[in-house]
């Protein structure tokens, strides 16, 4: 019989024996933070993973000597067989002697606090984490931000939570934890360590999609990668979230991103902080680029406090979940995919076939195409009602198109890239921003230009934008009118075959769609969404309605009411003035019926009519006896 | 009011320090912590009408109930801190001496296993001084029980009865038990219990030790005594630091957290109670 080795937790005291941070979704996990946490521990570093983290994430550092300190005793059950040590207790389960190589808080300070004990507070959790890191050590620290994103969508105010987790509230009025990021970094300063890098994490603070550097952010607020990236952070999420929303939050990250506040406002931030060794008495050591040949060279830097922090991770969405990582390269941002694509099932080699879509991880790789998000483009010339921009956007959007087709059909990436994947350069020029989502086969030109341009009429509908045309055209009907600002003529059949590919597409990148968001915002054989602009989901659209969005779609149904009570009051006079001229009609004719002319003639007349009348029964006996004769001799 | 609101006395107690007298005080709108735990503070198996408001001890109890789902929560503090304020002036004891000692008890419905010879043994070979065995009124009519440890020459009381659906409440039981607390220099117990944080906020000494004992049906939801053992090291032992045991029974009693009487009688819903005059 094989030995067991029994799994064993150390109960130091303060744990919780009912709670679980993992049921409440509490745990920090994600690919893009493993690969970020991968990056900074190096093979068999002493690490500390201080407050609740997903086993999956807890295994990607398996190579590590990894402690475990939990407060919930039921989480501890998931860790126990992964060959890390499991601590179960309040913050006096930190222990810090030797010290640490790496101190891990990717969740946040307070889910390190239990409820036993006396509360420390951030600050005071921050210094027993210092205190536990040798000199030289690196703190990977998860901050969420109080006056972030996701506060400012909650439906619910900060202030009133009510959820088991809120048994003391925390909020942006704590001066003992920081508000902002610069107070975040002067706090780090003040306990001894020396921040090398922040990260924006999107649109979840614990399991972030999309981690963005803070500083590229802020310095590009017009970078379509950057766009893309927050926008998709919301919009692709496989579930939406349950709670109301005030408003859309796909529509603030992407604004605050244009007005240089992706940082200021994201959700959360994760800072790497260094902790210098009594040596290290000079200045910060200047960053050392990472070799983009080979990934994870940067951990070997960590130690000496030097570590190049990527521009983006971004989570690929879909069934093959994955990491794009953008980093800074010499001439510029440069793709490169941080962690293989195909984690979380074995792919089907029939996928692509079935599809006619794929993701190829190895066609992310030279420099990321600039310029801003044709989405964002359209959608501002949309608002401003600028048709002339509209058609030069369209226009140029469709000849590229048509300049990458051979024989009318496109191949690759450009059959499949939305106006969410395509950037318009300074110059006009356009290009594919994410090369790795690919077609398998040719797509007709008007079948690609279709699809775009039916994804954006479905945006403006849904998402209640204002724009330039009447509002009894449907998502459709705006399609065909899309092109031919482009010049092209579209029949609406082809948006309808257009709905159908952007089912397939979305269900092949994203991966199946339980609730059939897709099929259901155009209905399976292309059935108009409606033209009011309620919010039908689509797969264009963020989970559900926002009080915003319900309120816009109300506005404007409470509009197209208005008219079509209008059209009926109308119709309704209409049809009252023409039945008063056929009252007026049938009275006259009354009238006329009763007049000595109107006798005289009809007494004229009726013989005419008796005889007209004894003719035809005359020619029907006799073609009725000529057909019986014809009839009899056929027989005979 | 919830019946377990009356269990020692603890209505009375309140009605007293709210002023309004000895006879049966008026209903409480609420349920109030009736003994330490280490759950929510509300009893295990009770009865209990979800969102009625629960009066806690002690704030870390609180964020525990919280936490577990408990909603309408507040700190009061113990009704044993109450008496403490209201007989705060009483004469000093004569001198302190020996020890009480509690071995640890269920309720009626509940049996505890243990071996009551061993544990005398063990009080013997560490008490200095003369020794009161406080037992439970339960156990106290145990004939067989309370004899075990009147032979071994201990002084044997009983509180009182801590009543049970309002019947048979002894009004005095937590005057009786600092009255004696007071007499003592020492209190001990097998298991951390409420009788050892009142006997430390009422002056004496701690000691916990000895066999924790089983109790049958013992409810495991909050990790038991080997949770307690673990939570609160520092009270555990023959000899324990009374400054840091003061401060941990402070906490626990919610001393800072007492209310004043007039803020009391808005939290139990007395400042407009609509029921006959307090006094039977």
């Amino acid at each position: 019989m094989a030995t067991e080795t029994v799994p064993r937790v150390e109960l130091p005291g303060g744990e919780m024996p009912a709670w679980s941070d993992r049921d409440r979704g509490h745990s920090a996990g994600g690919e893009p933070l493993a690969v970020l946490a991968t990056r900074l521990v190096p093979a068999g570093a002493r690490v500390l993973l201080a407050g609740p983290h997903h086993p999956t994430f807890v295994k990607r550092l398996a190579y590590a000597e990894v402690t475990c300190l939990l407060r919930a005793l039921p989480d501890a059950d998931a860790l126990t067989g992964l060959g890390v040590r499991v601590v179960v207790g309040g913050v006096d389960g930190i222990d810090t002697d030797p010290g640490y190589d790496v101190v891990v808080a990717a969740a946040g300070l307070d889910p390190v606090e239990s409820v036993e004990g006396t509360p420390l507070g951030w600050s005071a959790v921050l210094d027993r984490l210092v205190a536990a890191l040798r000199p030289g050590g690196t703190l990977l620290l998860g901050v969420a931000n109080p006056f972030g994103l996701s506060r400012l969508v909650d439906a619910t105010p900060w202030y009133a939570g009510r959820d088991d987790a809120r048994w003391a509230v925390a909020g942006v009025l704590d001066t003992d934890r920081p508000a902002n990021l610069d107070q975040l970094l002067a706090r780090l300063t003040a306990v001894g360590l020396r921040p090398q890098g922040t990260l924006a994490a999107y649109p979840d603070p614990v399991t972030p999609t999309a981690l963005l550097s803070t500083g590229a952010s802020t310095t590009r607020p017009t970078s379509g990668l950057f766009d893309a990236v927050l926008h998709a952070a919301y919009a692709d999420r496989a579930a939406p979230p349950d709670a109301p929303l005030l408003q859309d939050p796909a529509r603030l990250a992407v604004d605050a991103l244009h007005a240089g506040l992706c940082a200021a406002l994201a959700p959360g931030w994760l800072v790497v902080a260094h902790l210098p060794t009594p040596v290290d008495t000079g200045p910060d050591p200047a960053p050392v680029g990472a070799d983009p040949d080979s990934p994870g060279a940067e951990a070997a830097d960590v130690g000496s406090g030097r570590v190049v922090l990527p521009v983006a991770l971004v989570e690929e969405p879909g069934p093959d979940v994955g990491v794009a990582e953008v980093y800074e390269g010499a001439d510029g941002w440069r793709w490169r995919t941080a962690a293989p694509l195909g984690l979380s099932r074995t792919p089907d080699p029939t996928d692509g076939e079935r599809s006619g879509v794929h993701r190829d991880p190895a066609a992310l790789t030279g420099p990321v195409a600039e310029g801003r998000l044709l989405r964002t483009l359209l959608l501002d010339a949309t608002v401003r009602r600028d048709l002339r921009g509209l058609r030069r956007l369209l226009t140029g959007y469709a000849d590229w198109v048509a300049a990458l087709a051979v024989d009318d059909l496109v191949t690759g990436a450009p059959a499949v890239a939305g106006v969410t994947n395509v950037v318009v350069s300074t110059d006009g020029g356009y290009a594919v921003l994410d090369p790795s989502r690919r077609s398998t086969g040719p797509v007709p030109t008007d079948l690609v230009l279709a699809r775009t341009l039916r994804g954006h009429a479905a945006d403006l509908l849904t998402g209640g934008y204002a724009h330039p045309w009447t509002s009894t055209v449907d998502a459709n009907g705006l399609t065909v009118v899309l092109a031919g600002l482009a010049g092209r003529d579209l029949d609406r059949s082809t948006v309808a075959d257009a709905v159908e590919w952007e089912a397939t597409v979305t269900a092949a990148l994203r991966g199946p769609d339980p609730a059939c968001r897709v099929e259901s915002a155009a209905g399976p054989t292309g059935t108009p969404v409606e033209p009011s602009g309620a919010p039908v989901p689509t797969g264009e659209r963020v989970g559900p309605g926002d009080f915003q969005q319900l309120r816009e779609a109300w506005r404007r149904q409470g509009e197209e009411l208005t008219r079509l009570r209008a059209l009926v009051a109308w119709t309704q006079d209409l049809l009252d003035h023409r039945e008063r001229a056929l009252r007026r009609a049938e009275t006259k004719l009354g009238l006329l019926s009763g007049s000595l002319s109107y006798r005289l003639g009809r007494l004229a007349v009726t013989p005419l009519r008796l005889a007209r009348r004894g003719a035809g029964a005359a020619k029907r006996q006799f073609r009725t006896a000529v057909r019986q004769h014809r009839a009899n001799r056929e027989r005979s | 009011m919830h019946h377990a609101n009356h269990f020692y006395g603890h209505a009375h107690v309140l009605a007293r320090y709210c002023g309004l007298g000895d006879g049966h005080p008026p209903r409480i709108d609420g349920y109030v912590q009736h003994g330490w735990n280490i759950g929510d503070g509300l009893a295990p198996g009770h009865p209990y009408v979800e969102g009625t408001p629960s009066l806690l001890w002690s704030e870390q109890t609180r964020r525990r109930a919280w936490s577990v789902g408990r909603r309408n929560v507040t700190v009061i503090g113990a009704p044993f801190a109450y008496l403490l304020a209201l007989r705060a002036a009483d004469p000093p004891a004569a001198e302190r001496t020996g020890t009480i000692w509690y071995p640890f008890h269920g309720w009626e419905g509940q049996r505890v296993r243990g071996d009551h010879r061993e544990l005398i043994a063990r009080i013997r070979d560490t008490e200095p001084g003369p020794v009161t065995v406080c037992l439970y009124w339960h156990e106290y009519g145990m004939r067989r029980i309370r004899q075990l440890y009147e032979r071994a020459g201990f002084r044997v009381v009983c509180h009182g009865y801590r009543g049970h659906w309002w019947r048979d409440t002894d009004p005095s039981f937590l005057d009786n038990q600092l009255t004696e607390l007071r007499r003592h220099r020492r209190v001990a117990s097998n298991r951390l219990t409420s009788a050892i944080f009142y006997g430390i906020a009422a002056g004496c000494e701690p000691a916990v030790y000895g066999d924790p004992m089983v109790l049958a049906d013992e409810d495991p939801t909050f990790g038991g005594t080997a949770r307690i053992r673990r939570q609160w090291p520092q009270l555990h032992g023959e000899q324990v630091d009374v400054e840091v045991a003061t401060e941990i029974a402070r906490a626990e009693l919610g001393v800072e957290h007492l209310c004043r009487p007039a803020v009391l009688r808005e939290l139990l819903g007395w400042a407009h109670h609509q029921e006959e005059p307090v006094g039977d």
